[in-house]
C-alpha cells in the first residue's frame, strides 16, 4: 500500500525534455492511469518513480517519505515492462522465483509462492519452458506475475498490453481489474491506448510533453476536457474542432460563426460575454453529436467523403462548407449512403465545447 | 514429362554437386595431409602420387620417439610436452583475455566513458600493425623483464593480442541484450555484481563460445612469437614442427604431416562442440526478435 506524490519533476536527455515539471498525487490502493501519446514522458515518469532514472530536479514522496536517496531494490516496487524484460535464460517458475530468491525466501515457501501465481494467472503449464517458447499473452502474464509475486507496496505498469492482439487485450483489460480487486494494491498504469485507460482507471492523468495536463475521472475527462488537446485525445471517433469567430451584441444574446452555420451561444452566454467580439474559437462538437435530418429539414447542407462501418456503428466523414466534420450513425441508416451524397445535418449541442483558438483552453 | 516439384528452399542434385565439388577442392590439401600422415617415407615421396597404399602407423609413433640415426636407439622427442604447451599456453591467454575483455566490454556497454567511441578505437589500433613490426620492442621488453622462454611471458603475449578482438566482440553481444532485462532484475532486489552474473553473462554465452573459437584458433596457429619467445620447455607445436624440417633423410614428409594431423584434433575438436554455441554467436542479432 502506497500513496506516491510527485512535485515539479523534470528530466532531460541532453537537449530533449521528457519532463518539464510533473506534479501527481496518486491515492492509497488507486488504479491510476498515466495517458498520453509515445513520447509524451510516461515511461520517464515510471523510471523515475522506480528509481531507475534520477530526476533533474522534484521530489517523489512514497507515503510521506522522500525516496531521492534510496536505491532502487529499497523502493518495494515491481513493474511490468512494455517489452516484458523476461529473464530470457530462465523458466517461468526461475523467472517467477527470482525476485523471491533475492529476499532470500526459504525454498519451500517460494516454491508455493510460485505455483499459487502460476495458478492465478493461468500459466501453470508453462513453468519449465524458457519465455521464448511462450505466446504472447503467456509472456504478458508472466511479467505480471514476476511483479505481483514479491507483493510490493505499488506496482508500475508500462504499456502492459501494446504488444498484444486486440482481442487478448480486451481479456487482460479485464484481468487487471480482477488483480487490483484482489490485491488491492496501488497501481500506476501508463498507456497510450485511450479506450484502456478509460475502461480501466479509477483517475487518469493526460500527459503531454512531459507535462501534466489534466487528472480528472474517465467521465469527467470526457465531459470536461482543460484543453482542446485533451478534448482530441479522449473520445473515439476524436471529437471534431471547428473555427468559429464570437459575435456579440445580437438581439438573441451571443453567437459563434461557423463557416457552415450559426451556433447559438446562450447555453454559455455569461463565459463568451466575458470574451471580446471577433475572439477566434474553436467548437468542439462530439461526432455522436450530430444528427442526419431528413429531406427539407432545416439542417446544415454536407457532402460524405467517407463511409466507414464498424460493425455496429458506421462513422461518417462529411464535408460541410469545406469543413471536415465526423458523425456516428447506427449501422443501418449508414447502409443508406455512399461517398459522394448530399445529406443534412444538425447538431444538438449537449457536449459541445468551446476552447480558445489561440491557447486552445477550454471557454465553457 | 512434368518436372518433379521440389520443396522451396531445398536444393537440387546439381548444385549439390557442384557444392560438394567446391567443398572438396578446398578441403583437398587437409585431406592429404590427412593422407601422407599414414604413409611410409617411399609411399609419401612417389610421384605420381599415390592414393592407394598400405596404411602405416609409423608417423605417429615417431612423432612421439624416434631414431635420429639409422639404427640408433629411439628417442623422446618431448612432442607430447609440446602438445600440451600449445594446449595450456591457448587455453590460458584465451582464458585471460575472455576474463578481462568480458568485463571490459561489458562496462564499455553499460558504462560508457566520455569518449567511449575513442578508447575503443585506440584498443583496435594495436591490432592495426603487422605483428613482424612489433616484435623486435616486444623482444627486448621480454628480454628485460626476464618474460622471455616462461609460460607466463607467452600467455600474457597472446592475451594482449586476443584482448581487442575480445573486447569488440563481446561489446556487440552485450550491446544486443536489451536493457529492460537488467532494469527488472533491478527491480526485484539484484546487485550489480549480480545482474553481470546472473543476468547479463548468462544470455551471451554463445557470444563467449563464438569469441572463444575465433581466439583459440589464432593463437593455436601462432609461430613468430612463439618461435622467438618460448624457450625450450615452453614451445608449442608450430615451432617444434618447424624444427623437425630436415635431418639425415631430408624432410619427413609423413612425420610431419602426422604431426599436423595430431594437431588439426583439438581445433576440430572444440569446434565441433561448440559449433551449435557458434552458429548462434555468429548469427547473434541478425534477426529482429
Amino acid at each position: 500500500m502506497a500513496e506516491v506524490r510527485l512535485t515539479g519533476l523534470t528530466k532531460s536527455y541532453g537537449s530533449v525534455h521528457a519532463l518539464r515539471g510533473v506534479d501527481l498525487e496518486v491515492d492509497d490502493g488507486e488504479f491510476f492511469v498515466l495517458f498520453g501519446p509515445s513520447a509524451a514522458g510516461k515511461t520517464t515518469t515510471l523510471r523515475v518513480i522506480a528509481g531507475l532514472e534520477k530526476p533533474d530536479a522534484g521530489t517523489l514522496m512514497v507515503d510521506g517519505i522522500d525516496l531521492a536517496g534510496t536505491p532502487v531494490k529499497r523502493r518495494d516496487m515491481a513493474m511490468v515492462f512494455q517489452s516484458f524484460a523476461l529473464y530470457p535464460h530462465l523458466t517461468t517458475f526461475q523467472n517467477l522465483a527470482y525476485p523471491l530468491r533475492e529476499m532470500k525466501m526459504r525454498r519451500a515457501e517460494i516454491d508455493s509462492r510460485v505455483r499459487e501465481t502460476a495458478e492465478l494467472l493461468r500459466i501453470t503449464h508453462t513453468l519449465d519452458r524458457r519465455p521464448a517458447s511462450l505466446s504472447g499473452g503467456e509472456q504478458q502474464r508472466l511479467a505480471i506475475g514476476r511483479a505481483i509475486i514479491r507483493r510490493p507496496r505499488l506496482f508500475l505498469f508500462d504499456e502492459p498490453l501494446t504488444n498484444l492482439d486486440a482481442k487478448l487485450r480486451h481479456d487482460m483489460r479485464a484481468e487487471f481489474k480482477r488483480l487490483h480487486r484482489e490485491l488491492g494494491t496501488t497501481t500506476i498504469y501508463a498507456t497510450p491506448d485511450q479506450l484502456e485507460a478509460l475502461s480501466i482507471g479509477e483517475r487518469i492523468a493526460v500527459i503531454q510533453h512531459g507535462q501534466i495536463t489534466q487528472v480528472d475521472t474517465p467521465d469527467r475527462l470526457y465531459a470536461k476536457p482543460v484543453d482542446r488537446h485533451v478534448a482530441s485525445l479522449i473520445g473515439d471517433p476524436p471529437i471534431n474542432l471547428v473555427k468559429g469567430t464570437l459575435k456579440l451584441g445580437g438581439n438573441t444574446g451571443p453567437a459563434i460563426e461557423l463557416p457552415f452555420m450559426e451556433l447559438d451561444g446562450n447555453p454559455w452566454r455569461e463565459r463568451l460575454q466575458a470574451l471580446d467580439a471577433g475572439t477566434e474559437l474553436l467548437v468542439g462538437i462530439r461526432p455522436h453529436d450530430l444528427s442526419l435530418v431528413e429531406e427539407n429539414g432545416d439542417g446544415v447542407p454536407a457532402t460524405i467523403e467517407i463511409t466507414e462501418p464498424q460493425g455496429d456503428i458506421t462513422i461518417l466523414d462529411l464535408s460541410a462548407a469545406g469543413v471536415p466534420l465526423r458523425m456516428v450513425v447506427a449501422e443501418a441508416t449508414g447502409a443508406r449512403y455512399t461517398a459522394g451524397d448530399s445529406v443534412r445535418i444538425a447538431l444538438a449541442g449537449a457536449d459541445t465545447r468551446l476552447f480558445l483558438s489561440d491557447s486552445g483552453t477550454m471557454v465553457a | 514429362m512434368a518436372r518433379r516439384r521440389r520443396e522451396i528452399g531445398k536444393a537440387g542434385w546439381g548444385r549439390t554437386a557442384f557444392s560438394t565439388v567446391i567443398s572438396f577442392i578446398y578441403f583437398f590439401p587437409v585431406l592429404w595431409i590427412i593422407l601422407t600422415a599414414f604413409k611410409s617415407h617411399t609411399d609419401a615421396l612417389s610421384t605420381p602420387p599415390k592414393f592407394i597404399f598400405t596404411p602405416t602407423l609409423d608417423n605417429f609413433v615417431s612423432v612421439f620417439a624416434r631414431a635420429y640415426e639409422r639404427g640408433g636407439a629411439a628417442v623422446d622427442t618431448h612432442f607430447d610436452l609440446f602438445f600440451f604447451n600449445s594446449i595450456f599456453i591457448a587455453g590460458a591467454s584465451v582464458g585471460v583475455a575472455l576474463i578481462i575483455g568480458t568485463i571490459a566490454a561489458y562496462g564499455f556497454s553499460r558504462w560508457p566513458l566520455r569518449g567511449n567511441e575513442t578508447y575503443l578505437f585506440i584498443i583496435l589500433t594495436t591490432r592495426m600493425l603487422p605483428p613482424i613490426i612489433v616484435i623486435i620492442p616486444i623482444f627486448i621488453m621480454f628480454r628485460l623483464s626476464g618474460l622471455s622462454g616462461s609460460y607466463i611471458g607467452i600467455i600474457l603475449l597472446y592475451a594482449a593480442f586476443n584482448l581487442p578482438f575480445t573486447i569488440w566482440m563481446m561489446k556487440s553481444f552485450f550491446d544486443e541484450i536489451p536493457r529492460e532485462v537488467e532494469d527488472a532484475a533491478r527491480m526485484d532486489g539484484s546487485s550489480e555484481m549480480k545482474i553481470f552474473f546472473r543476468i547479463c553473462l548468462p544470455q551471451v554465452k554463445a557470444g563467449i563460445a563464438a569469441t572463444a573459437v575465433f581466439g583459440l584458433i589464432l593463437t593455436w596457429n601462432e609461430f613468430l612469437f612463439a618461435l622467438l619467445l618460448t624457450g625450450r620447455d615452453t614451445r608449442t607445436v608450430p615451432v617444434a614442427m618447424a624444427q623437425t624440417i630436415g635431418g639425415d633423410i631430408g624432410v619427413r614428409w609423413g612425420l610431419l604431416a602426422a604431426i599436423e594431423t595430431l594437431f588439426l584434433i583439438p581445433v576440430v575438436f572444440v569446434t565441433f562442440l561448440l559449433q551449435n554455441q557458434l552458429l548462434r554467436g555468429v548469427t547473434f542479432g541478425t534477426i529482429r526478435r
